[in-house]
């Protein structure tokens, strides 16, 4: 018998079917891995997991006992965890303080709670001091403490939702190291995530889930990529190559001088794709938003850039990492965010011209295809996918010559993500010239004539298409010295 | 959309004006005198002053902003037209120079908020304090009277039926409108509200947004001074205070989020208008001004209930 025990879950939101009858079976000491396009499903069967959501109709049972979970405090008791990305941890209390959150006694023996504390993180083979305040550690070892936390309080099922994403590789690997020890514990781990490296480095099973159903549970041996993406999107999915079309002439020329930077210099032409590769912390991020003018002084076509404004008037449009934060005002209508770049070409003597507005924003909508095709939707209601399009047709209503990618993809199901590709690779072709900067490196590859490898701040190495995957992931982690 | 969300959606929408009309409905039915052309007449010249700096305050919330100042804006105003038209400038300029003053006030706010980076809660609520000593200063503490005719016919004047101050409210309910929803400027002030990191990257001028918005209330304070300060015939020093809250109620109270970004100025009419005759309603049934104000505290504390509730609903 399993260790928990999901029978027929059933969750309907409005008219749509989000889980149809889920069955999931979690053992004491496997990392299961749930994999699905956004939407399948899965982080709504998480929900119900950790209590976050009462189901329609379905059972759980943990260690053959019926559980009905009617919140995350009553689902933690029972001993299931979910560890968010943002993280349930004090910044400004000590490591030790944190690892006995809620059962901090009046008096606090600080001696006591330090060598607790020491103990339980040398048991999870982790390197962190339990006098550290919080605050000053990185998002992912203030992730890996959340996660001593929970193992701490005797959590038996523990959930990561794309617990990755803001990691850098090392941290990933860290990450591992203690799911590995939690698999050792006998914790029953569920794992989400939209790489499939991650899943078959580290999960005992693979739970498939489509449209609200599970398709398969298998070992993963017996499993391989092609065969995963093919469950998960019903039919073959090949990884996305774009086909290198002639470069034109020179388009400019960044100088990016920023703190933390080793000054650089990148050459664009027009129609060319430039990738930024490196870990987190690499400076590939901070290089892109210095071009933007958010840091540092970038000269670009005899100017300095020393704020968005001047770098939109130049011809150069970001496209920012985080949508939520970021990219979009939620709370407006998209055909408002698509035209917030050119609010000034769309007013006479300052009243907005209404007529051109929703010309603008409904070409950007049909070119794009975004879905639902309703420009009068609050930003907020679109898709992961489709809220990315807003945020591209917002810069194309610019009409750019360069457009700055941050993590174009992150977080976008398989699917939009292939149409994100072709449609960057068509504005390629009308001579725009793009700079990617990304952590997939299958992505980089695909889409780019020419990657920059970012180490420590500066670039050590530059790598011309055709691009193999293995050689820039060497380049990247240092494995391999330029 | 499903029903309920489709009738959440309906309810953020037009829950305030639902209320408007139950609340009418209720006192018209309680009170014969409730709904008669004089008596609504009225309540709209109660309500105009603090609607004035609602309108200003509006635009501040919206940018996310907010603006304690605004009662003691209002007091520095009218002081300054009072006692320059007394001392002999022609009423029209004496109120011109007020409603530049007020643009002048709200332009320092504006100042230390988006220029300096003080929060502006702390920022205005030293404008609070200042502009109250600076028109204790002006005044010497003591009440301005002798007025031109002017000031009287601003304040308790009727044209076409209506009272002059209500005329002034409606006029600048339209105006605001049409700047936060017909203007480019209107629609940066929602985008830097709702999200300014988004509105920077969109290229839009933060600083200057923000700078119109304060500005704009110093303005409306300016022009509620000139009301009220018509309505007494007389500028008091101590006039206005306490109407920053009153003001910030009437926002609320229409709908428009503290976090800035949602919401609008007919919303915020409608919350004064709510106000307002809830006061009036009570008066005539003759409920003691003790009551009145826990009534119009649990309004205030309902309305946001309900916003509250809706919202959450909309995750």
């Amino acid at each position: 018998m399993a260790l928990l025990e999901m029978r027929d879950v059933r969750k309907r939101f409005g008219g749509v079917e989000a889980l149809r009858g889920v069955d999931l079976d979690l053992e004491a000491g496997e990392v299961h891995a749930l994999v699905g396009e956004n939407g399948a499903g899965k982080s709504t069967l998480m929900k119900v997991l950790s209590g976050a959501l009462a189901p329609d109709a379905g059972s759980v049972r943990l260690g053959g006992a019926p559980l009905r979970l009617r919140s995350v405090t009553e689902a933690q008791r029972a001993g299931i965890v979910m560890v968010y990305q943002e993280l349930t941890l004090v910044p400004d209390l000590s490591v030790a303080e944190n690892l006995a959150l809620g059962k901090l006694p009046p008096l606090v023996a600080y001696g006591r709670l330090r060598a607790r504390a020491r103990e339980l993180l040398a048991q999870m083979g982790l390197q962190i001091a339990p006098e550290a305040l919080v605050r000053s550690l990185g998002a992912g070892e203030q992730q890996l403490v959340a996660v001593a936390r929970a193992f701490a309080q005797r959590a038996r099922v523990m959930v990561f939702d794309e617990p990755t994403a803001t990691l850098s590789a090392a941290e990933v690997e860290q990450l591992f190291r203690l799911i590995r020890r939690l698999r050792e514990e006998r914790v029953a781990v569920a794992y989400i995530s939209h790489r499939l490296e991650e899943i078959f480095e580290l999960a005992d099973r693979v739970t498939v889930l489509r449209d609200g159903a599970r398709v398969a549970t298998a070992a993963r041996a017996e499993l391989t990529p092609a065969q995963v993406v093919e469950l998960m999107v019903g039919r073959e999915v090949h990884a996305y190559q774009r086909t290198p079309h002639r470069l034109e002439e020179h388009l400019g020329t960044f100088e990016v001088e920023a703190p933390g930077l080793a000054p650089l210099s990148l050459e664009l032409r027009r129609g060319e794709v430039v990738g930024l590769a490196g870990v987190v912390g690499s400076g590939r991020t901070e290089a892109l938003e210095a071009m933007f003018g958010l840091r540092g002084a970038a000269r670009w076509q005899g100017r300095t850039l020393h704020r968005p404004a001047d770098a939109l008037a130049r011809g150069v449009f970001l496209v920012p990492a985080d949508r939520k934060s970021q990219g979009l005002v939620l709370g407006l209508a998209a055909r408002e965010n698509v035209v917030l770049s050119v609010l000034r070409r769309l007013q006479r003597l300052g009243v907005m011209r209404r007529r051109e507005e929703r010309r603008l924003a409904d070409g950007w909508f049909g070119r794009l295809s975004v879905r639902p095709p309703d420009p009068e939707r609050p930003a907020g209601t679109f898709s992961g996918g489709n809220q990315q399009k807003l945020v591209l047709a917002k810069g194309l209503a610019t009409a750019p010559a360069v457009l700055l990618l941050e993590e174009p993809t992150r977080g976008v199901d398989v699917a939009t993500r292939q149409e994100l590709y072709a449609l960057l690779d068509g504005l390629a072709r009308e001579g725009l010239g793009l700079v990617v900067s990304s952590s997939d490196t299958g992505e980089l590859c695909g889409l780019c004539d020419r990657l920059l490898v970012f180490r420590g701040g500066r670039i050590v190495g530059e790598l011309q298409a055709p691009l193999a995957r293995e050689e820039v992931v060497a380049r990247v982690t240092g494995a391999q010295v330029a | 959309m499903s029903p309920a969300r489709r009738w959440r959606d309906w309810l953020s929408r037009y829950g305030i004006a639902l209320a408007f009309g139950a609340l009418v409905a209720a006192l018209a039915l309680l009170s014969p005198r409730f709904l008669t052309a004089p008596n609504l007449l009225n309540v709209l010249r109660q309500i105009s002053v603090n609607a004035l700096i609602a309108f200003g305050m509006t635009t501040v919330i919206l940018g996310a902003g907010i603006d304690l100042s605004v009662g003691s804006a209002l007091a520095l105003c009218g002081a300054v037209a009072a006692g320059l038209a007394a001392g002999g400038l022609p009423p029209p300029l004496a109120m011109i120079a007020a409603l530049a003053l007020g643009a002048a006030l709200g332009l320092v706010n504006g100042l230390f908020v988006a220029s300096a980076g003080i929060a502006p809660f702390i920022a205005t609520l030293g404008g609070l304090t200042i502009f109250r000593g600076v028109t204790l200063v002006y005044t010497d503490g003591r009440p301005i009277t002798g007025l031109p005719e002017a000031f009287d016919r601003l304040g308790n004047g009727v044209a076409l039926g209506v009272p002059v101050p209500v005329w002034v409210m409606l006029g600048f309910l339209a105006l605001t409108h049409f700047l936060l929803r017909f203007t480019s400027l209107g629609r940066a002030i929602y985008a830097v509200g709702g999200n300014e990191e988004a509105a920077r990257l969109s290229g839009l001028p933060i600083r200057k947004v923000k700078l119109f918005t304060y500005a704009y209330s110093g303005l409306s304070a300016a022009l509620a001074a000139l009301v009220l300060t018509g309505r007494l015939d007389s500028a008091q020093p101590t006039a206005g205070s306490g109407f920053e809250l009153d003001a910030i109620a009437a926002v609320v109270v229409g709908g428009t989020s503290l976090f800035g970004g949602r919401g609008g100025v007919l919303g915020t009419f409608l919350g004064a208008a709510i106000i307002g005759v809830l006061n009036n309603g009570m008066n005539l049934l003759d409920v003691s001004a003790f009551y009145q104000q826990i009534v119009k505290g649990g309004v205030i504390l309902g309305a946001l209930l309900i916003d509250r509730v809706v919202a959450a609903g909309r995750q």
